[in-house]
């Protein structure tokens, strides 16, 4: 694992999950689409990341928000989830030529139809585990899923504009 | 012992994944208030339903003994209406008191059929109680419904009764409503219907008439039910009404049945047999 790689994804794990329990914790568009953007630590973990560290990383990550949102255990199960799912969205996703493993994750080494089908099957995901398991009932079964599917939304454009914004450097 | 090592480290992310995940589960459950009123409304339901399910089976294999119960509180019951029967003041002016001795005159046993019969021209039933219970030949024995027959003999622990379905077997019976005399007599064939004999052309008798026994039979408790009158025509003779009478008790599915202990019947029986003879 390339370290510099690994100390950006760190530092930026931490500044994500700062902008999200101190900016967007109150924040939905229009009651149905809500800004994710912890999601970030699992989407932008390095390529060859060992997945029991990746799962103990999103645990905690969750675990943080849980605190936050006074939700316990809600977000710590999405992202465990997400954090196991990953190596199997990697292999469904292998583009013709295998993946370079020193890559990170980003527009700029990917293609982009590659990265946004990662980032969007990554944040449906974890949307619509995390919405069904908050509603807790299949009479709200529509609303969550509208809710997972706006918020997956919204996700992708946040996520494409940090990239696009990451892209000059 | 190695081998399962082995499997739990290939198998180490997973386990890992599980147990987060395990605990993440805990934490929903116990730390949300809608998951863990959830949770606890759903187990609740399941444990309830599961507990329900249980119950009806049970409570399937208890039929038996609860319709022996039941049957026994039949018999403490029907001891109880016949005494206060028996305690009724009689319509006319003159003020009557029955002694204690007749008041406790009848008692009732719930006894369980065992065998009969309906289909023969001469039926008995056969039923699971016997001397050791008290039960002595000449007892009357009624249904939930009506009248059943007449005990025959009796072994220690079971009893042949002469149902009423037997064309020698004739009980004293008469009109409820106008109290008009007669005896009940089953002509042999249907097991649903008997005939009433020796009720006078010159009384009136309509159809639906509620037949029970009379208060001068030497077996059966008085205004015990025996059936319906259905059908009212004249006999050949022109003497007496052709009376039907749908009898009240159900003998194709009879079940439980009440032996009629008569306390008194030793002392009314020896008493009448220094009856001068008449010649």
């Amino acid at each position: 694992m390339n370290s510099s790689v690994s100390l950006k994804w760190f530092l930026g794990a931490v500044v994500a999950m700062a902008l999200q329990v101190l900016f967007l914790r109150d924040i939905a568009l229009a009651n149905v689409a809500f800004c994710f953007i912890y999601v970030w630590v699992i989407v932008k973990a390095p390529m060859r990341v060992a997945t029991p560290l990746l799962l103990v990383f999103a645990f905690f990550a969750g675990w943080i928000i849980d605190v936050f949102y006074n939700t316990h255990g809600l977000h710590a199960f999405g992202t465990v989830m997400l954090a196991l799912l990953r190596p199997t969205f990697f292999r469904i996703l292998t583009p013709a030529n295998g993946y370079d493993e020193r890559s990170e994750i980003s527009l700029s080494e990917m293609k982009w139809l590659w990265f946004f089908s990662y980032v969007g099957l990554m944040l449906i995901t974890h949307h619509v585990i995390l919405f069904l398991f908050e509603a807790s009932d299949w009479a709200l079964f529509g609303l969550s899923m509208l809710r997972a599917l706006s918020s997956a939304m919204l996700g992708l454009i946040v996520f494409g504009l940090l990239e696009f914004f990451n892209r000059g450097q | 012992m190695n081998q399962l090592f082995q499997f739990l480290l290939r198998q180490r992310t997973f386990l890992l994944f599980l147990m987060l995940e395990i605990v993440n589960l805990w934490a929903i459950f116990s730390y949300n208030s809608y998951q863990h009123t959830w949770y606890f409304n759903t187990t609740n339901e399941w444990a309830a339903s599961i507990l329900s399910t249980t119950q009806e089976v049970k409570k399937y294999h208890q039929l038996r003994i609860v319709n022996a119960e039941l049957a026994a509180e039949n018999a403490r019951l029907h001891t109880q209406v016949l005494q206060l029967r028996s305690q009724a003041q009689p319509s006319g002016k003159i003020p009557y008191f029955a002694s204690a001795a007749m008041l406790n005159r009848y008692q009732a046993v719930a006894c369980k059929v065992i065998d009969q019969t309906t289909q023969l021209a001469q039926n008995y039933v056969t039923i699971d109680k016997g001397l050791a219970d008290g039960i002595k030949p000449g007892m009357a024995v009624i249904s939930a419904t009506g009248i059943v027959g007449k005990v025959m003999s009796s072994t220690q622990n079971l009893s042949l009764i002469v149902s009423v379905l037997h064309t020698s077997n004739t009980v004293s019976a008469k009109l409820k409503s106008s109290g008009e005399l007669g005896y009940m007599k089953w002509s042999g064939y249907q097991a649903e219907v008997g005939e009433l004999m020796d009720v006078s052309k010159y009384k009136k008798v309509t159809k639906g008439d509620t037949v029970v026994t009379s208060d001068y039979n030497a077996v059966f408790p008085p205004n015990v039910p025996i059936g319906i009158v259905a059908k009212v025509g004249k006999e050949k003779d022109d003497t007496f009404h052709d009376i039907k009478v749908m009898l009240l008790t159900k003998f194709s599915t009879l079940q439980y049945v009440y032996v009629i202990k008569n306390r008194m019947a030793y002392q009314q029986a020896k008493l009448e047999q220094n009856k001068p003879k008449s010649e």
